[in-house]
């Protein structure tokens, strides 16, 4: 188990959670889609959970649940223990509590500057001027770009920088759980290392919930405390980095790009070669595999 | 709420009216028009009132679907339904209090009015709804072709309404993203005043201008890449021709004409 992930998961508070939400498109019609189906989960305070999936697995359509966008057709959604939609005139500071980032945030820019583009939220919210300043200073470090880009315009920037300017947008919020969707998507190697790397020091920084939406394992398993994969519309596996990878071979069949050292792991065993199959690192193949090679070798001698 | 647009928007079927040529679909709806405000009585209304019906039977389109293209049009029915009432003085007069007046001649105008413009949103969504935009412009560019005798591009034209047409789904669903994105950001779109509403949508259209033009920008290069350069020797996939349905039809239309003109002549003129 990761460091840091037994801390996160005894603190066992949920801070969101499901209770039997289902969503279904179209409902009444001869097209109904059934985008999720029963999902009760609890994330809890703190931890930073990696939602996978396949494409047109529900991973998207729960997400707008978490932040009021979606109202399931049936189950509710518990923020802090309260129903989201408990008071209707309540849902804006939702959104602001729970911080949705979508995919391809960088078409959301539109102000003259950075700076204004991240206030747009927070200036939402009703803060003071200095409070929103604060944030906005604070926002971009956290997304890693230095001071001079404020009074930069966001259409001049390069496509990596405007996502982490739209990413500090909905940091800039403060939200107590923080979403974000294929943060990483059509970034190159490079970007994709620099944006996970920001969340997760992001997350350090500030003890916010995070949830991260990709269908990269590699990426998720890199970084995240628990995985939540979807299949057809359902919960297929809840649990910590290294027990869902104990499924990898379903995980496979469920379309799903495991990553390579574990692909190589899996080979090995189907050639009867008795290594464990939930690795996900180099490191961890490099540890399992070392003592065998030795021994090999001392046959060899 | 932008899902209910309907124009241009095809319904899929298998009829006669389907089938039809373009060209004749578009010549026999503007036609319709022509006739439809040569009607002077409720006569000859009647016939247009049953070509419609007729058409609309024959194409297999759902009857709900001809009321979706009609809700937007309900305010100015009932605005130009009003007006009639209201202003037109002939007949009896029913009830009068201080200076209106209504007049039975005044409602059935009103109801002549309501009538002709039903039927002619009726008639144009029919074009729409039984046929692929595709087929609309190559239609509108095979039937204006004899302006390029006047140096108009009508290909250009005909090939921007295309696109145009093309990209009205993408965009709505670009709005709907772009929306979703920044009200998760706390923007209000449901609440103030008409001025702050409107200053409200600052957020939602820049963005959508923006990826509007990144797109026309991608699907140029795109064109060009294929060698797209106009519609100079240009030939087609899918060529037009004229069947026997399209000159029933045309016989059936220019039959009404006919009738409407008797009528109108036999007939005493209601407007």
């Amino acid at each position: 188990m990761k460091k840091g992930t037994e801390d996160v998961l005894l603190n066992n508070t949920p801070i969101l959670s499901t209770e039997d939400l289902t969503y279904i498109y179209q409902k009444g019609t001869n097209s109904e889609v059934t985008a999720i189906q029963d999902v009760s989960v609890d994330i809890l305070q703190g931890e930073l959970v990696g939602i996978i999936g396949h494409t047109g697995s529900g991973k998207s359509t729960l997400i707008e649940h978490f932040n009021a966008l979606k109202k399931g057709t049936s189950g509710r959604v518990l923020l802090d223990g309260s129903d989201i939609w408990a008071d209707k005139s309540k849902i804006r500071s939702v959104r602001f509590r729970v911080g949705v980032c979508f995919q391809y945030p960088e078409y959301q820019l539109f102000e003259e500057t950075v700076a204004k583009d991240i206030a747009f939220g927070p200036k939402n919210m009703g803060l003071s001027e200095e409070e929103v300043n604060r944030r906005v200073t604070d926002a971009l470090t956290y997304v890693g770009l230095s001071q001079s880009y404020a009074e930069k315009s966001p259409f001049d920037l390069s496509g990596g920088e405007k996502r982490r300017v739209a990413i500090a947008g909905i940091m800039a919020m403060e939200p107590q759980v923080l979403v974000l969707d294929e943060p990483c998507a059509g970034l190159d190697p490079k970007g994709r290392a620099t944006v996970l790397q920001m969340i997760a020091s992001y997350r350090a920084k500030t003890g916010c919930t995070v949830l991260l939406v990709s269908h990269s394992m590699e990426d998720v398993a890199a970084i995240a405390d628990r995985i939540l994969v979807m299949n057809r519309a359902h919960v297929a596996f809840f649990d910590t980095v290294d027990a869902v990878f104990s499924h990898a071979e379903e995980l496979q069949e469920m379309g799903l790009d495991i990553p390579r050292i574990t692909q190589l792991m899996l080979s090995l065993r189907e050639k009867g070669i008795d290594v464990p199959a939930n690795l996900y690192t180099v490191q961890q193949a490099y540890d399992a595999l070392r003592p065998r090679l030795k021994g090999g070798s001392r046959h060899a001698q | 709420m932008l899902s209910d647009i309907t124009i241009g928007q095809y319904y899929k079927a298998q009829s006669v009216v389907h089938r039809m040529d373009a060209r004749m679909k578009l010549i026999l709806t503007v036609l319709f028009i022509v006739i439809i405000f040569l009607c002077k009585n409720f006569f000859s209304l009647a016939v247009m009132f049953v070509l419609t019906a007729v058409s609309i039977l024959v194409s297999r389109v759902p009857f709900r679907m001809f009321f979706k293209s009609l809700k937007p049009i309900i305010p100015i029915i009932l605005i130009t339904a009003a007006l009639n009432i209201f202003y037109v003085k002939k007949g009896t007069e029913l009830l009068s209090f201080w200076k209106i007046s209504v007049t039975t001649g005044g409602l059935s105008t009103a109801f002549f009015m309501a009538v002709r413009i039903i039927c002619l949103i009726m008639v144009s969504s029919l074009l729409t709804y039984t046929t692929v935009p595709t087929q609309l412009t190559d239609a509108i560019e095979r039937l204006l072709s004899p302006l390029n005798v006047l140096h108009i591009s009508v290909h250009t034209l005909a090939m921007m309404m295309t696109l145009a047409l093309r990209f009205i789904p993408t965009l709505i669903e670009e709005i709907e993203r772009i929306t979703n994105a920044q009200k998760a950001r706390g923007a209000d779109f449901e609440s103030g005043r008409f001025l702050e509403r409107v200053k409200a949508m600052i957020p939602v259209l820049i963005p959508l201008f923006v990826s509007a033009f990144r797109r026309a920008y991608e699907l140029s290069f795109a064109m060009t890449c294929r060698c797209y350069h106009g519609g100079e020797g240009r030939t087609r996939m899918k060529q037009m021709k004229l069947s026997a349905v399209d000159f029933a039809a045309l016989g059936v239309f220019l039959l009404s004409l006919a009738g409407v003109i008797v009528l109108n002549r036999f007939f005493q003129a209601m407007i």
